[in-house]
Protein backbone atom coordinates (compact mmCIF):
# COMPACT_ATOMS: atom_id res chain seq x y z
CA UNK A 1 0.00 0.00 0.00
CA UNK A 2 1.54 3.77 -0.94
CA UNK A 3 1.15 6.54 1.01
CA UNK A 4 -1.93 8.37 0.74
CA UNK A 5 -0.75 12.86 0.48
CA UNK A 6 -2.69 14.78 2.91
CA UNK A 7 -4.85 18.30 1.69
CA UNK A 8 -5.67 20.25 4.00
CA UNK A 9 -8.94 22.68 3.26
CA UNK A 10 -11.42 24.76 4.88
CA UNK A 11 -14.81 24.41 5.02
CA UNK A 12 -16.97 27.11 3.11
CA UNK A 13 -19.43 28.69 4.67
CA UNK A 14 -20.85 30.81 1.78
CA UNK A 15 -21.27 29.33 -1.49
CA UNK A 16 -21.96 30.18 -4.92
CA UNK A 17 -20.30 32.03 -8.12
CA UNK A 18 -19.14 35.28 -6.29
CA UNK A 19 -17.71 33.43 -3.28
CA UNK A 20 -16.20 31.10 -5.40
CA UNK A 21 -14.42 33.46 -7.56
CA UNK A 22 -12.94 35.37 -4.68
CA UNK A 23 -11.57 32.41 -3.57
CA UNK A 24 -9.98 31.04 -6.68
CA UNK A 25 -8.76 35.27 -6.95
CA UNK A 26 -6.78 34.62 -3.29
CA UNK A 27 -5.26 31.06 -4.45
CA UNK A 28 -7.74 28.70 -3.38
CA UNK A 29 -10.16 26.07 -4.89
CA UNK A 30 -13.67 25.85 -4.27
CA UNK A 31 -14.34 21.97 -3.83
CA UNK A 32 -17.28 19.52 -2.55
CA UNK A 33 -16.77 16.45 -0.44
CA UNK A 34 -19.78 14.08 -0.85
CA UNK A 35 -20.62 10.13 -0.55
CA UNK A 36 -20.96 7.05 1.80
CA UNK A 37 -24.36 8.92 2.87
CA UNK A 38 -23.21 11.79 4.60
CA UNK A 39 -24.04 15.36 3.84
CA UNK A 40 -22.37 16.76 1.18
CA UNK A 41 -19.00 19.35 2.95
CA UNK A 42 -18.32 22.58 0.70
CA UNK A 43 -14.52 23.27 1.20
CA UNK A 44 -11.97 25.61 -0.39
CA UNK A 45 -8.43 23.60 -1.07
CA UNK A 46 -4.97 25.51 -1.93
CA UNK A 47 -4.87 25.77 -5.23
CA UNK A 48 -0.76 25.15 -5.94
CA UNK A 49 -1.10 22.20 -3.64
CA UNK A 50 -3.50 20.09 -5.40
CA UNK A 51 -2.50 20.95 -9.26
CA UNK A 52 0.91 19.47 -8.10
CA UNK A 53 -0.61 16.70 -6.86
CA UNK A 54 -2.91 15.94 -9.53
CA UNK A 55 -0.42 16.28 -12.30
CA UNK A 56 1.87 13.65 -10.38
CA UNK A 57 -1.20 11.34 -10.73
CA UNK A 58 -2.38 11.45 -7.29
CA UNK A 59 -6.48 9.57 -7.24
CA UNK A 60 -7.08 9.26 -3.61
CA UNK A 61 -6.15 11.97 -0.86
CA UNK A 62 -6.30 12.77 2.54
CA UNK A 63 -8.24 15.58 3.55
CA UNK A 64 -7.85 16.80 6.60
CA UNK A 65 -10.98 19.68 7.17
CA UNK A 66 -10.03 22.37 9.38
CA UNK A 67 -11.60 21.50 12.54
CA UNK A 68 -12.75 18.35 11.37
CA UNK A 69 -11.75 14.94 10.94
CA UNK A 70 -9.62 13.67 7.93
CA UNK A 71 -11.09 11.53 5.02
CA UNK A 72 -10.06 9.49 2.38
CA UNK A 73 -11.35 11.11 -0.51
CA UNK A 74 -11.69 10.22 -4.44
CA UNK A 75 -10.74 12.85 -6.92
CA UNK A 76 -14.15 12.57 -8.89
CA UNK A 77 -14.40 15.41 -10.99
CA UNK A 78 -12.56 18.17 -12.20
CA UNK A 79 -14.91 21.38 -13.45
CA UNK A 80 -12.51 23.18 -16.08
CA UNK A 81 -12.51 27.47 -17.00
CA UNK A 82 -13.43 28.80 -20.28
CA UNK A 83 -10.21 27.81 -22.05
CA UNK A 84 -11.42 24.14 -21.26
CA UNK A 85 -7.66 23.50 -18.97
CA UNK A 86 -7.56 25.69 -16.21
CA UNK A 87 -9.11 23.91 -12.61
CA UNK A 88 -11.80 26.09 -11.47
CA UNK A 89 -13.71 23.16 -8.79
CA UNK A 90 -12.78 19.84 -7.38
CA UNK A 91 -15.42 17.08 -6.72
CA UNK A 92 -14.40 14.45 -4.05
CA UNK A 93 -16.29 11.24 -3.06
CA UNK A 94 -15.03 9.82 0.44
CA UNK A 95 -13.63 6.24 -0.40
CA UNK A 96 -12.60 3.37 2.13
CA UNK A 97 -9.32 2.04 0.94
CA UNK A 98 -10.82 -1.66 0.21
CA UNK A 99 -13.90 -0.22 -1.48
CA UNK A 100 -13.46 -1.19 -5.74
CA UNK A 101 -13.70 1.91 -7.44
CA UNK A 102 -13.30 2.83 -11.56
CA UNK A 103 -10.82 5.52 -12.27
CA UNK A 104 -9.17 6.77 -15.08
CA UNK A 105 -4.91 6.34 -15.05
CA UNK A 106 -2.70 7.84 -16.86
CA UNK A 107 -0.68 5.89 -19.61
CA UNK A 108 3.29 6.83 -19.76
CA UNK A 109 4.46 4.92 -23.27
CA UNK A 110 7.93 3.24 -23.65
CA UNK A 111 9.96 2.42 -26.73
CA UNK A 112 9.60 3.04 -29.98
CA UNK A 113 8.20 -0.25 -31.96
CA UNK A 114 10.53 -1.54 -34.45
CA UNK A 115 7.68 -1.03 -37.49
CA UNK A 116 7.86 3.11 -36.16
CA UNK A 117 10.72 3.06 -37.13
CA UNK A 118 10.13 2.38 -40.90
CA UNK A 119 10.34 5.82 -43.23
CA UNK A 120 6.75 8.07 -43.44
CA UNK A 121 5.64 5.49 -40.55
CA UNK A 122 3.42 7.46 -37.43
CA UNK A 123 2.87 6.32 -34.30
CA UNK A 124 -0.61 7.64 -32.85
CA UNK A 125 -1.64 7.09 -29.18
CA UNK A 126 -5.45 6.45 -29.53
CA UNK A 127 -6.31 7.01 -25.76
CA UNK A 128 -3.57 8.44 -23.40
CA UNK A 129 -5.65 7.11 -20.16
CA UNK A 130 -6.88 3.88 -19.50
CA UNK A 131 -10.33 3.42 -17.52
CA UNK A 132 -9.76 0.75 -14.51
CA UNK A 133 -11.33 -1.14 -11.89
CA UNK A 134 -9.59 -1.51 -8.92
CA UNK A 135 -9.58 -1.21 -5.11
CA UNK A 136 -9.01 2.27 -3.74
CA UNK A 137 -5.16 1.13 -2.38
CA UNK A 138 -4.27 -0.36 -5.46
CA UNK A 139 -4.58 2.89 -7.80
CA UNK A 140 -1.54 3.21 -9.36
CA UNK A 141 0.03 7.31 -10.72
CA UNK A 142 0.54 5.81 -14.21
CA UNK A 143 0.55 2.18 -16.24
CA UNK A 144 3.62 1.71 -17.89
CA UNK A 145 2.98 0.75 -21.43
CA UNK A 146 6.07 -0.70 -23.28
CA UNK A 147 5.66 -0.16 -27.20
CA UNK A 148 8.96 -2.37 -28.05
CA UNK A 149 6.61 -5.38 -27.74
CA UNK A 150 4.64 -4.66 -30.40
CA UNK A 151 7.70 -5.34 -32.84
CA UNK A 152 6.22 -5.23 -36.43
CA UNK A 153 2.75 -4.68 -35.65
CA UNK A 154 0.95 -1.89 -36.50
CA UNK A 155 -1.46 -2.23 -33.78
CA UNK A 156 -1.30 -2.29 -30.15
CA UNK A 157 -4.46 -3.01 -28.07
CA UNK A 158 -5.69 -2.77 -24.66
CA UNK A 159 -5.56 -6.61 -24.41
CA UNK A 160 -1.41 -6.45 -24.92
CA UNK A 161 -0.69 -3.67 -21.81
CA UNK A 162 0.75 -5.50 -18.64
CA UNK A 163 -1.50 -4.04 -16.21
CA UNK A 164 -0.73 -4.55 -12.09
CA UNK A 165 -1.91 -6.90 -9.86
CA UNK A 166 -5.57 -6.14 -8.86
CA UNK A 167 -6.46 -3.83 -11.98
CA UNK A 168 -9.15 -5.04 -14.70
CA UNK A 169 -9.60 -2.35 -17.50
CA UNK A 170 -13.38 -1.86 -18.51
CA UNK A 171 -12.42 -1.20 -22.15
CA UNK A 172 -13.15 -4.00 -24.63
CA UNK A 173 -9.73 -6.15 -24.28
CA UNK A 174 -9.44 -6.06 -28.70
CA UNK A 175 -9.60 -1.36 -28.75
CA UNK A 176 -6.87 0.31 -30.06
CA UNK A 177 -4.20 1.75 -27.36
CA UNK A 178 -1.93 2.88 -30.40
CA UNK A 179 -1.44 2.39 -33.85
CA UNK A 180 0.73 2.99 -36.94
CA UNK A 181 -0.21 4.52 -40.37
CA UNK A 182 1.73 5.26 -43.21
CA UNK A 183 1.75 8.54 -45.06
CA UNK A 184 0.60 8.63 -48.50
CA UNK A 185 2.48 11.09 -50.97
CA UNK A 186 0.06 13.67 -51.87
CA UNK A 187 -0.75 13.80 -48.09
CA UNK A 188 2.24 14.67 -46.63
CA UNK A 189 3.37 17.45 -50.23
CA UNK A 190 0.10 18.85 -48.76
CA UNK A 191 -0.58 20.50 -52.23
CA UNK A 192 -3.74 22.02 -53.76
CA UNK A 193 -6.09 20.45 -55.94
CA UNK A 194 -8.09 22.59 -58.20
CA UNK A 195 -11.90 21.27 -58.91
CA UNK A 196 -14.39 22.10 -60.86
CA UNK A 197 -16.85 24.37 -60.20
CA UNK A 198 -19.51 21.77 -60.77
CA UNK A 199 -18.27 19.37 -58.20
CA UNK A 200 -17.59 22.30 -55.29
CA UNK A 201 -21.81 22.44 -55.12
CA UNK A 202 -23.30 20.78 -52.30
CA UNK A 203 -25.97 18.57 -52.46
CA UNK A 204 -28.89 20.54 -51.41
CA UNK A 205 -31.51 17.86 -49.94
CA UNK A 206 -34.63 19.79 -49.45
CA UNK A 207 -34.49 21.28 -53.47
CA UNK A 208 -34.13 17.49 -54.27
CA UNK A 209 -37.36 16.52 -52.45
CA UNK A 210 -39.46 19.31 -54.37
CA UNK A 211 -38.06 18.10 -57.37
CA UNK A 212 -39.69 14.66 -56.77
CA UNK A 213 -42.84 16.23 -55.60
CA UNK A 214 -42.93 18.03 -58.51
CA UNK A 215 -42.00 15.09 -61.16
CA UNK A 216 -44.64 13.14 -59.14
CA UNK A 217 -47.17 15.94 -59.54
CA UNK A 218 -46.64 16.40 -63.51
CA UNK A 219 -46.79 12.36 -63.78
CA UNK A 220 -50.62 12.51 -62.00
CA UNK A 221 -51.76 15.17 -64.31
CA UNK A 222 -50.51 13.55 -67.34
CA UNK A 223 -52.64 10.53 -66.18
CA UNK B 1 -8.91 21.86 -51.73
CA UNK B 2 -11.12 23.74 -48.83
CA UNK B 3 -13.42 21.44 -47.49
CA UNK B 4 -17.04 22.35 -47.57
CA UNK B 5 -20.19 19.94 -46.82
CA UNK B 6 -21.28 17.02 -49.42
CA UNK B 7 -25.10 17.56 -48.35
CA UNK B 8 -26.85 20.34 -47.45
CA UNK B 9 -30.57 21.16 -46.47
CA UNK B 10 -30.77 25.10 -47.30
CA UNK B 11 -28.40 26.48 -49.54
CA UNK B 12 -28.14 29.82 -47.87
CA UNK B 13 -28.01 30.80 -44.07
CA UNK B 14 -28.89 33.86 -42.26
CA UNK B 15 -25.46 35.64 -40.82
CA UNK B 16 -26.09 35.08 -36.93
CA UNK B 17 -24.59 35.53 -33.77
CA UNK B 18 -21.05 34.55 -32.01
CA UNK B 19 -21.90 34.96 -28.71
CA UNK B 20 -19.56 33.81 -25.07
CA UNK B 21 -16.82 31.10 -25.13
CA UNK B 22 -16.89 27.50 -26.68
CA UNK B 23 -18.01 25.14 -24.57
CA UNK B 24 -17.75 21.68 -27.27
CA UNK B 25 -14.48 21.06 -28.82
CA UNK B 26 -12.59 23.03 -26.35
CA UNK B 27 -9.91 20.49 -25.15
CA UNK B 28 -7.19 18.51 -26.60
CA UNK B 29 -8.73 15.19 -27.74
CA UNK B 30 -6.95 13.32 -30.44
CA UNK B 31 -2.99 14.83 -30.49
CA UNK B 32 -0.68 15.90 -27.65
CA UNK B 33 -0.65 19.52 -28.58
CA UNK B 34 -3.17 21.40 -29.98
CA UNK B 35 -3.83 25.26 -31.36
CA UNK B 36 -6.69 26.90 -29.16
CA UNK B 37 -8.16 30.23 -30.43
CA UNK B 38 -8.71 32.81 -28.07
CA UNK B 39 -10.65 35.23 -30.19
CA UNK B 40 -14.16 35.10 -32.29
CA UNK B 41 -13.93 34.45 -35.80
CA UNK B 42 -15.68 33.07 -39.20
CA UNK B 43 -12.47 30.68 -40.19
CA UNK B 44 -12.75 30.21 -43.99
CA UNK B 45 -12.20 27.02 -45.49
CA UNK B 46 -9.36 28.56 -47.25
CA UNK B 47 -7.78 29.34 -43.73
CA UNK B 48 -8.08 26.15 -42.88
CA UNK B 49 -6.42 24.24 -45.69
CA UNK B 50 -3.95 26.92 -46.00
CA UNK B 51 -3.01 26.19 -42.61
CA UNK B 52 -2.96 22.45 -42.90
CA UNK B 53 -0.39 23.10 -45.63
CA UNK B 54 1.85 25.29 -44.11
CA UNK B 55 1.95 22.45 -41.23
CA UNK B 56 2.37 19.65 -43.52
CA UNK B 57 5.20 21.23 -45.61
CA UNK B 58 7.15 22.02 -42.07
CA UNK B 59 6.40 18.24 -40.50
CA UNK B 60 7.80 16.24 -43.50
CA UNK B 61 5.92 13.30 -43.31
CA UNK B 62 6.36 13.35 -39.32
CA UNK B 63 3.33 13.46 -37.18
CA UNK B 64 -0.39 13.38 -37.74
CA UNK B 65 -2.46 17.10 -38.17
CA UNK B 66 -5.82 16.90 -36.74
CA UNK B 67 -8.33 19.41 -38.20
CA UNK B 68 -10.91 20.00 -35.43
CA UNK B 69 -13.25 22.84 -37.25
CA UNK B 70 -15.18 22.45 -40.13
CA UNK B 71 -16.79 24.87 -42.42
CA UNK B 72 -20.13 24.10 -42.78
CA UNK B 73 -21.46 27.83 -42.84
CA UNK B 74 -22.19 28.82 -46.46
CA UNK B 75 -20.94 33.10 -46.90
CA UNK B 76 -22.97 34.15 -49.29
CA UNK B 77 -21.63 37.99 -51.00
CA UNK B 78 -23.00 40.33 -53.63
CA UNK B 79 -21.07 40.01 -57.20
CA UNK B 80 -19.28 43.70 -57.48
CA UNK B 81 -20.81 46.56 -58.96
CA UNK B 82 -24.42 45.42 -58.52
CA UNK B 83 -27.72 47.49 -57.43
CA UNK B 84 -29.19 46.24 -54.16
CA UNK B 85 -31.98 44.07 -53.45
CA UNK B 86 -32.70 41.12 -55.75
CA UNK B 87 -32.80 38.91 -52.96
CA UNK B 88 -30.37 37.39 -51.29
CA UNK B 89 -26.97 36.28 -53.09
CA UNK B 90 -25.20 32.93 -54.49
CA UNK B 91 -22.42 31.40 -51.63
CA UNK B 92 -19.20 32.80 -52.10
CA UNK B 93 -16.81 30.39 -49.76
CA UNK B 94 -17.53 28.41 -46.40
CA UNK B 95 -16.69 29.35 -42.94
CA UNK B 96 -16.29 27.70 -39.94
CA UNK B 97 -17.54 29.54 -36.61
CA UNK B 98 -14.89 29.79 -34.10
CA UNK B 99 -15.18 31.17 -30.23
CA UNK B 100 -12.46 31.45 -27.62
CA UNK B 101 -11.55 28.21 -26.74
CA UNK B 102 -12.24 26.46 -29.77
CA UNK B 103 -9.21 24.06 -30.68
CA UNK B 104 -8.63 24.46 -34.23
CA UNK B 105 -5.87 22.19 -35.01
CA UNK B 106 -4.14 18.90 -33.08
CA UNK B 107 -0.81 17.57 -33.70
CA UNK B 108 0.25 13.32 -32.62
CA UNK B 109 3.37 11.68 -32.69
CA UNK B 110 5.72 14.65 -32.58
CA UNK B 111 8.29 16.16 -30.15
CA UNK B 112 7.27 19.37 -28.49
CA UNK B 113 9.61 22.05 -29.90
CA UNK B 114 8.79 20.66 -33.60
CA UNK B 115 4.75 20.90 -32.87
CA UNK B 116 5.30 24.24 -31.20
CA UNK B 117 6.84 25.52 -34.70
CA UNK B 118 4.24 23.55 -37.02
CA UNK B 119 1.51 25.05 -34.50
CA UNK B 120 3.17 28.79 -35.09
CA UNK B 121 2.89 28.55 -38.63
CA UNK B 122 -0.47 27.47 -38.74
CA UNK B 123 -0.90 30.16 -35.96
CA UNK B 124 -0.06 32.78 -38.92
CA UNK B 125 -2.44 31.58 -41.05
CA UNK B 126 -5.23 32.07 -38.49
CA UNK B 127 -7.32 34.66 -38.44
CA UNK B 128 -7.73 35.00 -35.02
CA UNK B 129 -5.27 34.87 -32.46
CA UNK B 130 -4.41 31.58 -30.62
CA UNK B 131 -2.43 29.57 -28.23
CA UNK B 132 -0.57 26.07 -27.84
CA UNK B 133 -2.92 23.85 -25.40
CA UNK B 134 -1.94 20.68 -24.23
CA UNK B 135 -3.75 17.56 -22.98
CA UNK B 136 -5.35 18.58 -19.75
CA UNK B 137 -5.53 16.37 -16.53
CA UNK B 138 -8.35 13.42 -16.48
CA UNK B 139 -9.28 11.70 -13.43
Amino acid sequence: MHDTPTISATSRERTGTRYSQRLRKQGRLPAVIYGHKKTPLSVSIDEKEILILLHSGAHVLEVKVEGGSKETCLVKDLQFGYLGDNVIHVDFARVDLDEEVTVNVHLNFVGVPESAKKAEAILTHDITELEVICKVNAIPEEIRVDLTAMGEATLFTIGQIELPAGLKATADSESPVCHISFVHQEEAEGEEVEIDSSEAEPEVITEAKTDDKDGDAKKESDK
Amino acid sequence: MPSMPKRIKFRKQMRGKLKGNATRGNYVAFGEFGLQSLGTHWVTARQIEAGRIAAQHFLRRQGKVFIRIFPDKPISKKPLETRMGKGKADTDYWAARVKPGTMLYEIAGVPELIAKEAMARIAHKMPVRCRLARRRLAV
